[in-house]
């Protein structure tokens, strides 16, 4: 567990350097009148501090031995991954395919490569959830959402 | 006004047919994610932000407001059938409630819960009646010195109430206020962090973050170790507690919806809390402590009781200071602020048809509840049933369709995953993600406040201490801080409590 406690503080403070490098270049202006990096600036500073204190936490703590991995833990990861990318690309098509097809292309996949359905049931069911789902929000309710190649 | 004649006129509004829609599509949302694993009252509200826009600023706080009670209802279903909390606030619920349904006692421990339910409920709304207004005439004393030392406060209380490391948890808060602050300055508008992007220039949005941090990252944790799904098979017949029952609940259902509706008001405490804290309560007075956890109808009965006064009790702060005391709240005044309408001490006068109306509509949604949870309990046992493998692609579509409906904007939803994996991450390595959201949203008025602070007293400090209201705050701020190196009962009540919405 040891490191990846300091792993994750040792991010922390990057993250808090990088801010406090960032904030220096604004105004900070003075106690009596405070600019707009005046609060930033001591945000950044306080929470590199913090940091810096759980680093030097996970430094001194008694370093466990490793934790046990497992096959099924590799496979959970591998799908959180999978299911990250999948949106993202999904994010990224949306506006130039439009909801339909974006949407039935996502769920395809999530059907078939995350969890293994059979074909038929994979395709049946993304083109009917995603053609409710485009009935219900953009013809029922309005909801703006792109229509690209195909729309109604 | 009148006490009685302004409720009466809440209640004018809330039978309101557009109103009394809201409130039942309200509670009945609620119910259903309170009763679905992997979504939350906090995913399902920033959610449904975008369709109030359609809405009245009365009408959508009512709808709002009826996800929030809607859902500690549902949550508690699943507590007494599957062992399995439908929301934080329901954890304790499990300990007593599963074992009453294995003793095929499911039946009186979801009336005695939905009934707790309506009469903590009922006393909260009441609370809130009685106290509001004259809370608000001292809010209107509030200045921004003030201001800060009460948000100071809140913090404080956040951070200290977070199971597992206060170190980490002081790190979230600062890291969500710092991302508060990418935008434009609140008082020279100037421009920061934006790197020349109009994007940016905005702020990155709550919806989004809140999606990824209790929604996204939910259904992340949940694809990675899979969801058990056992239905506890059994009749449930019988709902009407028996007169013994009563007897036993009758007390523990008065004082959980004291002790709720008291602590919920204070900041940073959320509904969680007062449920761990009114069963401990429960235990100790109770005749057979060593016979809670097998089965005791006090200890659904206290605990459901105590986390709807506290939702009441929650509602104070936000109604009367325009400060969110928790994730839930926050959720709610930017439901506020969506249309125009800032809470806090002028609200009662400025829109009375909110304030009262919502006081209303809480008496209304409460009665709603209890028919959509006795007569139709079955279906919503159904509802546990759907596999999680349809489930969670509908939650991940939902939470993107909302997202982008918000902002029209592709950024949004990148937003929104790149947040969803932080969230994700942020529970491997347990850092709690409420404390960095509502630092995200208080950010903007603390940094205003202190400012102010700062220019009304040309730079001291000092006005913090020579002000009597800021001064006491501070003081108890102080006194959070050491109460649990001072008094080890506190330590170890703290140590056994988990924060927050976190669903």
């Amino acid at each position: 567990m040891r490191g990846r406690e300091l792993g994750a503080a040792a991010v922390l403070l990057a993250f808090g350097l990088l801010a406090l490098t960032q904030a220096r270049g604004l105004r900070f202006g003075s106690v009596v009148s405070p600019g707009p990096g005046f609060f930033p600036l001591c945000l950044a500073a306080a929470f590199s501090l913090v940091s810096l204190g759980l680093l030097v936490r996970a430094l001194r703590a008694p370093t466990g031995g490793p934790s046990p991995r497992s096959g099924a833990d590799l496979a959970g990861r591998l799908k959180v991954v999978g299911t990250l990318i999948g949106l993202l690309v999904y994010a990224l098509v949306l506006e130039p395919l439009g909801f339909l097809l974006a949407t039935f292309a996502l769920l395809l996949f999530f059907f078939t490569a995350l969890q293994r359905q059979r074909w038929p049931v994979a395709l049946g069911g993304s083109l009917a959830t995603a053609l409710l789902t485009y009935l219900v929000f953009k013809v029922w309710l309005g909801v703006n959402l792109p229509g690209g190649l195909w729309s109604f | 006004m009148d006490l009685l004649a302004s409720l009466a006129y809440g209640f004018s509004v809330t039978l309101a047919p557009a109103n009394l829609f809201a409130c039942f599509v309200g509670v009945f949302v609620g119910t259903l994610i309170g009763v679905l694993p992997g979504i939350g009252p906090v995913a399902t509200m920033s959610l449904l932000l975008p369709v109030t826009y359609a809405l009245s600023p009365t009408a959508s706080i009512i709808m709002m407001a009826g996800v929030y009670y809607g859902a500690m209802y549902g949550g508690s279903t699943t507590s007494i059938l599957v062992n399995i909390p439908g929301e934080a606030a329901s954890v304790v619920t499990c300990l007593d409630g599963y074992q009453m349904a294995r003793q095929g006692r499911a039946g009186p421990a979801l009336g005695i819960s939905a009934i707790g339910s309506f009469i903590a409920g009922t006393l909260s709304v009441l609370g809130i009646m009685l106290l509001a207004p004259p809370l608000t005439k001292a809010a209107l004393r509030f200045g921004p010195p003030e201001i800060f030392a009460l948000l100071l406060l809140g913090f404080t209380m956040v951070t200290y109430l977070t199971a597992g490391s206060k170190l980490k948890a002081v790190a979230m808060a600062l890291l969500g206020m710092l991302l508060g602050t990418i935008g434009l300055d609140p008082i020279t508008a100037s421009p920061r962090f934006t790197y020349g992007t109009l994007t940016l220039a905005d702020g990155l949005g709550l919806v989004p973050i809140i999606m990824g941090l209790f929604g996204i990252s939910e259904v992340l944790l949940n694809i990675e170790k899979g969801v058990e799904q056992e239905v506890f098979d059994t009749r449930i017949k019988g709902l009407l507690p028996t007169r013994e029952d009563w007897k036993r609940s009758a007390a523990p259902i008065a004082r959980g919806s004291v002790l709720g509706f008291a602590l919920g008001i204070l900041p940073g405490i959320g509904a969680i809390i007062p449920t761990f804290i009114s069963y401990a309560l429960e235990r100790r007075l109770s005749k057979h402590p060593e016979r809670f956890g097998t089965g005791m109808i006090e200890g659904v009965a206290a605990p459901e009781a105590a986390n709807n006064a506290a939702t009441g009790g929650a509602m104070i702060p936000l109604l009367t200071l325009g400060i969110a005391p928790n994730v839930v709240m926050a959720v709610l005044l930017s439901a506020f602020l969506i249309h125009g309408v800032q809470p806090g001490p002028l609200l009662i006068r400025e829109h009375p048809e909110i304030f009262w109306g919502v006081v209303a509509s809480m008496y209304v949604g409460n009665v709603m509840l209890l028919v959509l949870n006795l007569p139709l309990i079955g279906l919503w046992v159904q509802l546990l049933r759907v596999p999680y493998g349809i489930l969670f692609p509908l939650i991940l579509l939902f939470c993107v369709i909302g997202v982008y409906s918000e902002s029209g904007n592709v950024w949004d939803i990148v937003v929104m995953l790149g947040f969803g994996g932080l969230g994700y991450l942020m529970r491997k390595f347990a850092f709690e993600p409420a404390p960095m959201v509502l630092a995200f949203v208080l950010g903007r008025m603390t940094e205003e406040s202190i400012r102010q602070s700062l220019l009304i007293s040309r730079g001291s400090f000092e006005i913090l201490l020579t002000r009597p209201i800021a001064t006491t705050f501070l003081a108890v701020t102080l006194a959070v801080m050491l109460a649990p190196v001072v008094v080890p009962p506190v330590k170890r009540m703290l140590r056994t409590v988990p924060l927050e919405e976190t669903e």
